[in-house]
């Protein structure tokens, strides 16, 4: 007689080859998920492919398309990260992205012409990363001191963020309003002092700024004092407590960071891409789309990039390939297969999973064992 | 196929009727290994009817995997589970309770805001019927009845205490009909009181001809109530002889595979000035009870004051006063002379005081953290291990090997020290906390759970400890250790001092009725 089942069994530590052959066998294995499922909807994978390919990184222009889309997401990834690093939950970089946008522009508005073009820029990301802290902070002092959740906190801070930002523009004549257009309300232009230089086609500063945040970021979680106590208080507050961390002071400061990261994306948005308070071209989902983001890159700040950078370059060849004729529903399929598959080959790194056949023990065998 | 019902042994194979006395049940060579790890190696187990069978081993011997194995949870790598001869093939848990086989482990699964008769109903297979409660509430007090095991059927669990809950999960099993009872270290999360009344429940279990598989590493408790004993060492079994034919000393030397004798205090203190200072302490409790009711004492340098209690009369709440986790009513607490009341933790550390907290896993390390990260938990800011805002992960690496080999400390580097065994865990924390160099050392139960050869290993260290002059505050249920290490004993009850012992005229007995709160002249 023989039994057959499935063992799981956790893995030590994975070796260096299965770190590198997991993650391409899940993105193999999504193509090859996604090419079974463009062909049952009579479309053509191969040519599918090639579009997606040619419209998200095919040419200088399109990279630098991907490059610009991908900057606000590599910010609200590493936001996200470093307060999940402390299961601290933040799931408002959303908002708090908004209001470094409103501070942000105000700022460039108000002094912007008055300053050269470094120190406007440079006060106008402060104040968009401050205000990002800020708004965060909201959520992070009952947090620390009163024991709220801040998974809801956060998450309602989104909507009114989201409306303050509404009413600013389509609500009232304020200060951030064009009243010169009478069409759509739109917000007013920042002055050109206050824009972020473009560094190669129109591929702006931004991209550098990300890059620079990511792996400063990185080096201070994995090397400095404050990245080890972000560990222990992660891992267990009541070990921390008991070795005098002050825990709620970290929870303060842990959020204010990560408000302050996607603060700074809101700010970068404006002085780099939009030059207005545009609510429309803010409201996309950065905030949330950085939490996945997180969630996929392991909490790696240093992974956060690439994957900022593939999820931008699908993103954008997603709208050429609907004019192709393949529908948006089926690309955010294709997304989630995607991300599906990199969850699977994340566990099929942490698991090894065997078919085990052997035959069931009897008293023979028992005995002579 | 892989029938979880058993299977009948082929009309070829031999009738096991021919031996006299046949087992009940019996492990056959069973062998399980975890990540090549060996848990189990061809390790042997017969039980019969009627008998309480005690299972004794050091941590990490392979006692648990082989009880889970037995209960359905693991699956053997090789080897056989016969049960009225016939071979059966556990897929679960509820495989083996089909056989009537059942466990109790150590963190108990009931549902706390249920009743004991509800709890009684989850996973029976008659659930998914109507149940009328006061038939169960019925049944619940027939069977509290029957083992002498006191329970309100109609008590919400998390209305009981421990040893309450730990009676329902037995409870449970029997309501189920279980006829083989597996209890994991049952007397780990015991009061002596408690431990009283579960004893006198297995002597009736064992009465109604069920077997009592008892896991613990408690010589004195296994050769107190059971009938068999079976040792296991490094997953093997290196011993199996009835109990009447045991003692103890022979039992530890089976254990831990040499002969051993626990440290025990051999001079007299010789106390210098005070080092620690508790006066008129109030404290209230997480309820807003008064947790701590006036409490002072003082700690010497170079000697070790016990505080003696059942747990729960306040010790968590002083202890946490005086390291600085809580904030007290009124009253004073001194270190060095200096007043500390307000003090920060961090302030109270760099001031000479180390703690060596009850619960290892959850407050001792940070379990996800490998071993050199939890060493220096509290000296990381140093200039030994930091440079300005940069960590060294080099000075902390060369830190922990070099405690490591000091205190004995066996482990890879790298994985979460949450996988080490409980005697590897203490000795990491203990080790953190001399490094500190102490002039106070408080250690609440340090040596709780852990087998015999860890025990001794702590002990020591807290022995040397004494002799270099640091003063120790003990806090144990423990009366054997208590009167092995102290020099004075405290007795606490109910947040208060009701009594103090001196070394020389220590009396377990008078001690024992303090703790449960008997006024003694």
């Amino acid at each position: 007689m023989r039994a057959r089942r499935l063992a799981v069994e956790p893995r030590g530590r994975p070796s260096l080859v299965s770190r590198i052959v997991f993650p391409l066998a899940s993105v193999i294995g999504a193509g090859v998920l996604g090419a079974i499922l463009l062909i049952a909807t009579g479309h053509d994978p191969v040519d599918a492919y090639l579009e997606v390919l040619r419209s998200g990184f095919g040419s200088d222009l399109t990279i630098v398309r991907t490059l610009i889309s991908a900057t606000p997401l590599i910010l609200t990834g590493v936001a996200a990260a470093v307060a999940f690093r402390m299961k601290i939950w933040n799931i408002g970089a959303e908002g708090q992205l908004y209001l470094g946008a409103i501070a942000a522009s105000g700022v460039a508005l108000a002094v912007g012409e008055s300053l050269p073009t470094m120190p406007a820029v440079a006060l106008s990301l402060a104040a968009g990363a401050t205000a990002g802290a800020v708004w965060a902070s909201l959520a992070a002092l009952p947090r620390a001191y009163l024991h709220t959740d801040e998974v809801i906190s956060t998450l309602m801070l989104n909507f009114v963020a989201l409306h303050l930002m509404n009413y600013l523009i389509f609500g009232s004549v304020s200060f951030w309003r064009d009243t010169e257009r009478l069409s759509f309300p739109s917000g007013r232009f920042i002055p050109e002092t206050a824009e972020l230089p473009e560094i190669w086609l129109r591929l702006h500063a931004g991209i550098v700024i990300a890059v620079i945040v990511a792996l400063f970021v990185w080096w201070v979680l994995r090397f400095s004092t404050w990245g080890f106590g972000v560990r222990v208080i992660g891992d267990s507050p009541a070990t921390a407590r008991y070795a005098g961390f002050g825990v709620s002071r970290r929870i303060v400061s842990i959020l204010a960071v990560s408000g302050a990261i996607a603060g700074l994306a809101g700010a970068v948005q404006i002085a780099g891409t939009s030059h207005a308070l545009q609510p429309g071209g803010l409201a996309v989902n950065l905030g949330y789309t950085g939490i996945v983001i997180a969630a996929v890159s392991r909490l790696n700040p240093l992974a956060i990039v690439p994957v900022s950078i593939l999820i931008a370059g699908l993103t954008n060849a997603g709208t050429a390939l609907q004019a192709q004729g393949v529908p948006n529903d089926l690309l955010v399929l294709l997304q989630g297969l995607a991300l599906l598959l990199v969850a699977a080959a994340e566990f099929f790194l942490a698991n090894r999973v065997r078919i085990v056949t052997r035959p069931l023990p009897t008293l023979e065998t028992a005995e002579a064992a | 196929m892989d029938g979880t019902g058993g299977t009948r042994i082929d009309a070829g194979a031999p009738e096991p009727d021919h031996r006299p006395n046949p087992p009940f049940a019996e492990l056959r060579a069973i062998s399980k290994s975890f990540l090549g790890v060996v848990a189990n190696d061809a390790v042997d187990l017969d039980l019969r009817s009627g008998e309480v069978h005690a299972l004794l081993g050091e941590n990490g011997a392979g006692k648990s995997t082989l009880c889970s194995i037995l209960a359905g949870l693991y699956r053997q790598d090789s080897g056989a589970i016969v049960i009225d001869g016939q071979i059966h093939s556990f897929h679960s848990p509820r495989d083996a309770l089909a056989v009537g086989v059942g466990m109790v482990y150590q963190h108990f699964r009931l549902v706390d805001p249920f009743t004991v008769a509800e709890n009684l109903a989850l996973g029976h297979p008659d659930a998914r019927r109507r149940l009328s409660a006061t038939a169960l509430e019925t049944q619940a007090a027939a069977l509290a009845e029957r083992y002498q095991m006191p329970l309100d059927p109609k008590a919400r669990i998390w209305e009981l205490s421990v040893g309450e809950q730990q009676r329902v999960e037995i409870m449970k099993l029997l309501h189920r009909g279980v006829r083989i009872l597996i209890l994991d270290e049952p007397t780990a999360v015991l009061t002596p009181q408690e431990c009283e009344t579960l004893f006198r429940a297995v002597r009736a279990m064992r009465e109604d001809g069920k077997v009592i598989v008892f896991v613990s590493h408690k010589l004195r408790e296994v050769l107190d109530v059971s009938d068999r004993v079976t040792v296991l060492r490094g997953g093997r079994r290196v011993g199996h002889l009835a109990t009447k034919d045991a003692d103890g000393r022979g039992l530890a030397a089976m254990m831990v595979g040499r002969s051993l004798v626990l440290p025990e205090r051999t001079d007299d203190a010789d106390p210098g000035q005070v080092v620690l200072k508790v006066e008129d302490l109030q404290v209230q409790g997480d309820r807003g009870n008064p947790a701590v009711r006036r409490v002072s004492l003082e700690v010497r340098s170079g000697e070790t004051v016990g505080v003696a209690g059942v747990a729960g009369n306040g010790q968590r709440e002083l202890t946490e006063t005086i390291v600085g986790l809580r904030t007290p009513r009124s009253g004073r607490v001194t270190l060095n002379g200096r007043d500390v009341t307000r003090a920060s933790v961090v302030d109270r550390i760099t001031h000479g005081l180390s703690y060596i907290p009850e619960d290892r896993l959850h407050v001792g390390v940070a379990a996800g953290l490998p071993l050199e990260d939890n060493l220096v938990l509290k000296s990381y800011r140093s200039r030994r291990f930091s440079k300005g805002p940069v960590l060294s992960s080099r000075a902390v690496r060369a830190w922990a090997d070099e405690l490591a080999t000091r205190f004995d400390i066996r482990g890879a580097r790298g994985l979460p020290i949450g996988l080490l065994s409980g005697g590897n865990l203490q000795r990491a924390i203990i080790a953190r906390e001399l490094s500190q160099r102490p002039e106070v050392l408080i250690a609440a139960s340090p040596t709780r759970g852990l087998d015999v050869g860890a025990t001794e290993s702590v002990r020591r260290v807290l022995l040397d400890q004494r002799s270099q002059g640091t003063g120790i505050l003990l806090l144990s249920e423990d009366l054997d250790e208590l009167e092995a290490l102290c020099d004075r004993i405290l007795v606490i009850y109910e947040g208060a001092i009701v009594g103090e012992v001196t070394a020389g005229v220590f009396d377990a007995g008078r001690v024992g009725l303090m703790m449960a709160g008997h006024a003694v002249a």
